[in-house]
């Protein structure tokens, strides 16, 4: 690093800090009675809740104090020590950043340079942004090491580098490891790291973030969406602060966290749900305060959107003598009964005004036959983007859509993210990741002219011609207009 | 190439006020007086009024921008369309042009819209690529993100929209006269009145560092205190070293670098580690459209039911033929010119009649209810297959920066 930040902080004392739990929460400093992301060697992940003076256990990564990560920004990295104490350090993992004058010595393992220390291996591993270009000279001095030897090491070590020891003497224990080029070193490395290291990163639990943690889990609940189609959905939907959105969100809540992480705080979603209450089991681990989720969240069922004039509640506000007049238990039934007449009729009334800034549909229902009721409360101008898992899903109902003059060129989109392996001068594509992703359907809400258009017809044969753009008028996709190479 | 210089900030002073002159900003004469108070990226209206960003709807890949000016008129081959005539239409209307003659649809301008429909200054960032850097590094309401160069503002009206009147972005661009109409335009969108700050510089040579940040754009340590870095520019690697003065020291940051080629990856790995950044990460973003289209079903017993009805309608020819012979019956001489010059089964077809399962010969409508179909999708002709390498780092404090109170109470919660 050339420049460190500096390492007596000006520590200040955290805001707010006597109603910690009534007090917004932060998504920049990892702080008490909040849910977090830990990101662990192995390329695993948890969602843990942060309590003050809690321990939290990572399984075979070790086991840590609460307190002892609070105060730092989220994102930072921990080695675990003794007595479940940590220490922050720079990086989760030894970094592959062999310089390119060792990339230049093609012989690779067999390249001459001096011979790394134990203390400078060490190093290594406790310090990622040292340059490793050394890596390549490991010790020809071998030590063989079997795995009742390990075994060994990794019980008796409670000490804070057990896992940079156990990685070290692998090293010297792997025959011809130095025979190896510098590209599979560090791939050995990485998995013996993954392995063995005692590290981990807090990260703040943002929408990414929880949306990962449920595609390792189990990538059906979130419907098989990907990250990136999350974000191409949100953008293409507009999703901003103070909008007001219908939503169907069968991902247990994901989406409609991410909604509220963008919109923070501000602004409507109404979410159309298929069972008596909606299934928001994701917003659990929302930093959000209930009472915010409350003022957001407008849930209507399918039941009181497509019937909302039956189910509207006739509601009689009882009289000042009739509310005096009830006993304690009849009054507080009255409360409950008056308030929930006023949350129904309040989402149907948001239901029946429309003019929502977009309708946003991630579930399973079949989309050809309910598309056609949401089309309407939707504003003029604004976007209906609808995600299904299934591209044949979003075909056929692109196809019914064709038709309805109040949608105004819909197209399929898919977006997939590819990683690569960066090492400079082995940068390449990796070898294999998940497909999955889901699709979306994006198109413009717009209002046809009553009495119909005519479109334009040039030349001889005006009326085939008349027919043609009609057609063209029809299909015409939002295409994106050709870079022209600047 | 690159090395015009603007570290100055007196020199940017100068440029801010060239602006202003007329002598120094051609645009001026096509100005129009937009709507003050637009904000169209901000948040949706319903009625067109005089001064609004519309973006008419012309049909495939044709989406015209037009401040609504009574007196103009949008002239299309599709028809000609009065802009007095849009005011009081809803935003999502259909308006048909003069005399009832040819459509367009007036709708209401949003980052994703502009991207597809901007004047190209420079090469653009698209949504594929601009909503993954967003949600991947976090970009919500409040953040504070640091975008150069500015370029076509593909991806400024993207983050403007995202970050919101809490957040702010600052975007630099050091070619002139793309700085000037990068600022009009910006001033239009009404982007510089809510949240962005468009600065005229070099930030590989003058880094970003803003002398005077206006109030309402500055954070608690007055200073551009960025969360987010969005690096588009030909050599990242050497404006990554001006970053450390400008970014967040109190959180993490998150960055990604933009680039076509795998040498300037190289390169900006190798300087992101040297500058204290680490998760290094770069991946490509692949976008496609599909169309929906329809694939006529051929059902292989209709074929040959055809061919059954070929062959006994050429039996039948033949007996028919005999039959006149026999008969005498007078018959058109181009019928037995035809039966005589080989039978084919061509001729039947073409004579319109008989069984015709899939419409040959015949202008089949794709879709057209006589025919059975089969929906699928088609890949759009010419597909993306590489904008650019996205290289994503973050930066931590690694320090801590906050104590909370060792809580008693809370204990027992858990
Ligand atoms: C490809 S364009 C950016 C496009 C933009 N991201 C968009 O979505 O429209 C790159 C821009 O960076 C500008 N640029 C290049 N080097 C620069 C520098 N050192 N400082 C400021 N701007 C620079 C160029 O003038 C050009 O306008």
């Amino acid at each position: 690093m050339s420049e460190t930040p500096d390492p007596s902080p000006n520590v200040t004392p955290a805001f707010k800090a006597e109603n910690e739990v009534f007090a917004p929460k932060s998504s920049t400093i990892i702080s008490p009675n909040q849910f977090a992301f830990v990101r662990l060697p192995s390329e695993g992940m948890k969602i843990v809740e942060l309590k003050p003076g809690g321990i939290i256990n990572l399984g075979k990564f070790g086991a840590f104090a609460v307190d002892g990560v609070l105060g730092y920004p989220f994102g930072q990295t921990f080695e675990i020590l003794d007595d479940n104490q940590v220490t922050p350090i720079e990086s989760i993992t030894y970094e592959a950043d062999i310089s390119e004058d060792v990339e230049l010595s093609e012989g690779g393992a067999e390249a001459a340079g001096p011979e790394l220390t134990k203390d400078e291996l060490t190093k290594l591993f406790t310090n990622s942004s040292e340059n490793n270009q050394n890596i390549i000279n490991i010790g020809s001095s071998i030590q063989k090491l079997s795995s009742e030897e390990i075994d060994s090491l990794k019980k008796s070590g409670a000490s804070s580098d057990f896992g940079q020891k156990i990685i070290e003497q692998i090293i010297a224990g792997h025959a011809g490891f130095d025979k190896k080029t510098i590209f599979s070193q560090q791939k050995y490395l990485k998995r013996k790291q993954q392995k063995f290291l005692r590290r981990f990163t807090m990260e703040y639990l943002g929408s990414s973030q929880l949306l990962k943690y449920y595609i390792e889990k189990d990538s059906q609940r979130v419907l098989d969406m990907s990250e990136e189609t999350l974000g191409l959905l949100l953008n293409y939907a507009n999703v901003r602060q103070g909008g007001r959105y219908l939503l169907v969100d069968e991902t247990g809540g994901v989406v409609l966290y991410a909604m509220m992480e963008r919109m923070k705080g501000q602004g409507t979603i109404v979410v159309a749900h298929d069972n008596e209450h909606p299934n928001h089991i994701a917003l659990r681990y929302s930093n959000y305060q209930p009472s915010m989720v409350e003022d957001m969240v407008k849930p209507i069922n399918w039941l009181q959107f497509m019937e909302p004039e039956n189910e509207r509640i006739d509601w009689v506000t009882a009289t000042e003598d009739e509310l005096n007049d009830m006993k304690f238990a009849k009054r507080q039934q009255y409360e409950r009964r008056s308030k929930r007449a006023q949350e129904v009729n309040s989402v149907i009334d948001q239901v029946t005004t429309g003019n929502f800034d977009a309708v946003i549909v991630v579930s399973t229902l079949n989309l050809p036959s309910l598309v056609p009721h949401l089309i309407g409360t939707v504003g003029g101008s604004r976007p209906i983007v609808l995600y299904h898992q299934y591209k044949e899903s979003l075909l056929d109902t692109q196809h019914s859509l064709s038709n309805d003059k109040r949608v105004l060129a819909p197209s399929i989109f898919e977006t997939r993210v590819r990683p690569h392996q960066t090492i400079p001068g082995r940068m390449h594509p990796v070898m294999s990741m998940r497909g999955f992703g889901g699709y979306i359907l994006w198109a413009t809400r717009v209002f046809p002219k009553e009495g119909g258009v005519t479109a334009v017809g040039r030349g001889v044969s005006k009326k085939k011609k008349d027919e043609e753009a009609k057609v063209e008028e029809k299909d015409v996709v939002m295409e994106e207009a050709k870079d022209d190479k600047a | 190439m690159q090395s015009r210089r603007c570290a100055d900030p007196h020199l940017v002073r100068i440029d801010a006020k060239r602006w202003q002159g007329p002598l120094f900003y051609p645009f001026r004469c096509s100005y129009i007086a937009w709507n003050r108070d637009i904000m169209s990226f901000y948040k949706y209206k319903d009625i067109i009024e005089e001064g609004d960003f519309v973006l008419a709807f012309i049909g495939r890949g044709n989406l015209k921008h037009i401040t609504v000016t009574p007196g103009s008129v949008l002239n299309t081959r599709y028809g000609s369309f009065e802009h007095e005539r849009m005011i009081g239409m809803k935003f999502g209307d259909q308006m048909s042009g003069a005399r009832g003659v040819g459509f367009i649809h007036l709708l209401h301008p949003s980052p994703e819209l502009w991207t597809i429909s901007l004047p190209h200054r420079t090469q653009i960032v698209y949504t594929p690529d601009s909503s993954y850097i967003m949600q991947r590094l976090g970009v919500t309401t409040g953040t504070r993100v640091i975008e150069a160069g500015t370029g076509s503002g593909s991806f400024s009206h993207s983050f403007a929209r995202t970050v919101g009147s809490e957040g702010v972005l600052f975007s630099y661009e050091f070619h002139e006269p793309r700085f000037l109409e990068a600022k009009k335009e910006f001033q239009e969108h009404g982007l510089l009145d809510v949240n962005t700050l468009i600065t005229h510089r070099d930030v590989c040579n003058g880094g970003f560092e803003i002398e005077s940040i206006p109030e309402r754009f500055s954070s608690d340590c007055k200073s551009v205190n960025a969360d987010v870095v969005f690096l588009d520019l030909p050599s990242p690697w050497t404006a990554i070293p001006h970053l450390q003065k400008v970014i967040a020291k109190r959180s993490r940051v998150g960055i990604c670098c933009f680039s076509p080629c795998i040498e300037q990856v190289e390169k900006t790995v190798k300087a992101l580690q040297e500058n204290g950044w680490s998760s290094i990460e770069m991946v490509e973003v692949a976008g496609k459209r599909w169309e929906a289209r329809k694939e006529m079903v051929k059902d292989i017993s209709d074929v040959v039911k055809r061919l059954k009805d070929i062959q006994s309608r050429k039996s039948q020819g033949i007996e028919n033929r005999r039959h006149a012979k026999v008969v005498g019956e007078k018959r058109e001489i181009s019928e037995v010119n035809d039966e005589d010059s080989g039978s084919e089964p061509k001729k039947f077809q073409n004579l319109g009649k008989g069984f015709n399962p899939f419409g040959k010969g015949l202008r089949v409508k794709e879709g057209d209810d006589q025919w059975t179909w089969t929906n699928v999708t088609k890949i759009e002709a010419d597909i993306k297959s590489h904008t650019s390498y996205l290289t994503f780092a973050y930066m931590n404090p690694n320090v801590r920066i906050a104590e909370f109170p060792k809580q008693t109470t809370t204990n027992e919660s858990s």
